[in-house]
């Protein structure tokens, strides 16, 4: 219930702080739940992927997330330093659905929002939610360390609930993976984001 | 009802942001702030839904049970006497858990604004979530008439995943159980297992 009523607090939000004031509320959440998740350290990326496969990360608290072994993403050396993951479904498309058969109809707070982020932040959003989205992983993947090293979280593709789809394309550039890969991958995945050693070399980062 | 057409589950990831989201609003605006916020946002969903009619009070229990009417959108009715209702489950057991697992105990304010709630409003709410759930329902049965008239809804009881238990003072609750129709020994029962004992009445 509280999922759906969310809406309701998000409409009263943009009165109250502006839509500008709702995005950084939602960034600020995603602060203080990653906070509150605490470390992780695992040996290699094998033992990682078998985790988040698991649902034992923190990544994990969103839902099934799939780890895409076969896209690996390589530093100037070729050495692996980094995977794409995705999930099947968005997290947030069963409220919007609940929202739609308890209300009648989505709020239009949520497009306000995310029209909001998309001009000002990163131009990736498909609804509110991936506001708080983005910066939680961001943020946990401080957190998280693959053999030692921490982790840096880019989101790189997002499918809305009518369909449409964004890639950003200054994070697909980072990673130096096909634009077109992440396309394709839209057609399983409602989000795809890739998990990289912070600090790697890498062979289209900047 | 078939699947397809009852309620999808939501990500409980959602509740859990959901939740950190109302903490964070209350660094903001305080404990009073919080819980206008809530009481606002309560009436805001309820508002929202439509209106609703009908012929006559077995009807309207009818629609309850079976999840058709407003009331029913967010939890699973049952009547136990014409005017008493149950609520087996909380719907926000399933967050609560979640958030206990992944992020720890709840934060201390959800039970601060509760006792705000408690003081200003009705003593019924043990968490935060239950003055969201008590003033959306208090504004869903004032949009439904039930043969031409009104629905008044009242709390009678809530109790906490955890088995914390709100109701009324003694001089209060027992003319509220005789309204709902049930004994003091009844309620005791229906709290054994159940999230909440409310009440629906014409106005």
């Amino acid at each position: 219930m509280l999922d759906v009523a969310l809406a309701s607090l998000i409409e009263d939000m943009i009165e109250k702080a502006g839509a500008d004031g709702v995005v950084e509320f939602w960034q600020r959440v995603g602060d203080a739940l990653a906070s509150r998740m605490g470390k992780e350290a695992y040996l290699g990326w094998t033992s990682f992927n078998v985790a988040v496969r698991e649902g034992r990360t923190a990544f994990s608290i969103e839902g099934d997330v799939t780890p895409l072994t076969d896209m690996a993403i390589t530093d100037v050396d070729g050495d692996v330093v980094g995977y794409l993951y995705a999930m099947k479904q968005c997290c947030y498309v069963p409220t919007i659905f609940r929202t739609r058969y308890a209300v009648g109809r989505m709020s239009p707070a949520d497009a306000v929002v995310m029209e909001e982020y998309n001009a000002n932040v990163h131009n990736i959003a498909v609804c509110n939610f991936c506001v708080f989205h983005e910066r939680f992983r961001e943020e946990i993947a401080k957190n998280v360390t693959v053999s030692g090293n921490p982790l840096v979280s880019y989101l790189l593709a997002t499918r809305g609930w009518s369909g449409e789809t964004k890639i950003s394309l200054k994070n697909v550039a980072m990673v130096n993976i096909n634009e077109e890969h992440v396309r394709a991958l839209l057609r399983n995945y409602e989000c795809v984001y890739a998990l990289v050693m912070r600090g790697a070399r890498l062979k289209g980062g900047r | 009802m078939p699947a397809e057409t009852r309620m999808p589950e939501c990500n409980p990831f959602v509740e859990i942001a959901t939740a950190l989201f109302l903490e964070d609003l209350a660094t903001k605006v305080g404990v009073p702030g919080l819980n206008n916020y809530l009481v606002s946002l309560a009436k805001n969903l309820g508002t929202a839904m439509p209106k609703e009619e009908y012929a006559s009070w077995p009807e309207f229990l009818g629609a309850l049970v079976s999840g058709q009417s407003i009331l029913a959108t967010f939890e699973d009715v049952q009547p136990v006497t014409e005017h008493c209702m149950t609520t087996a489950r909380s719907p926000f057991d399933r967050a609560w858990r979640e958030y206990a697992k992944r992020v720890g105990s709840f934060a201390p304010v959800h039970k601060e604004v509760a006792d705000y709630f408690n003081a200003k409003a009705r003593p019924t709410a043990v968490t935060s979530v239950h003055i969201v759930l008590h003033t959306f329902r208090e504004t869903a049965a004032a949009r439904i008439h039930v043969g031409g008239k009104g629905v008044r809804y009242e709390t009678l009881a809530t109790a906490w995943v955890d088995g914390t238990v709100m109701m009324p003072p003694e001089d209060r609750l027992d003319p509220l159980l005789a309204r709902a129709g049930i004994s003091h020994t009844k309620l005791g029962m229906l709290l054994r297992n159940h999230a909440d004992v409310w009440i629906l009445e014409p106005a």
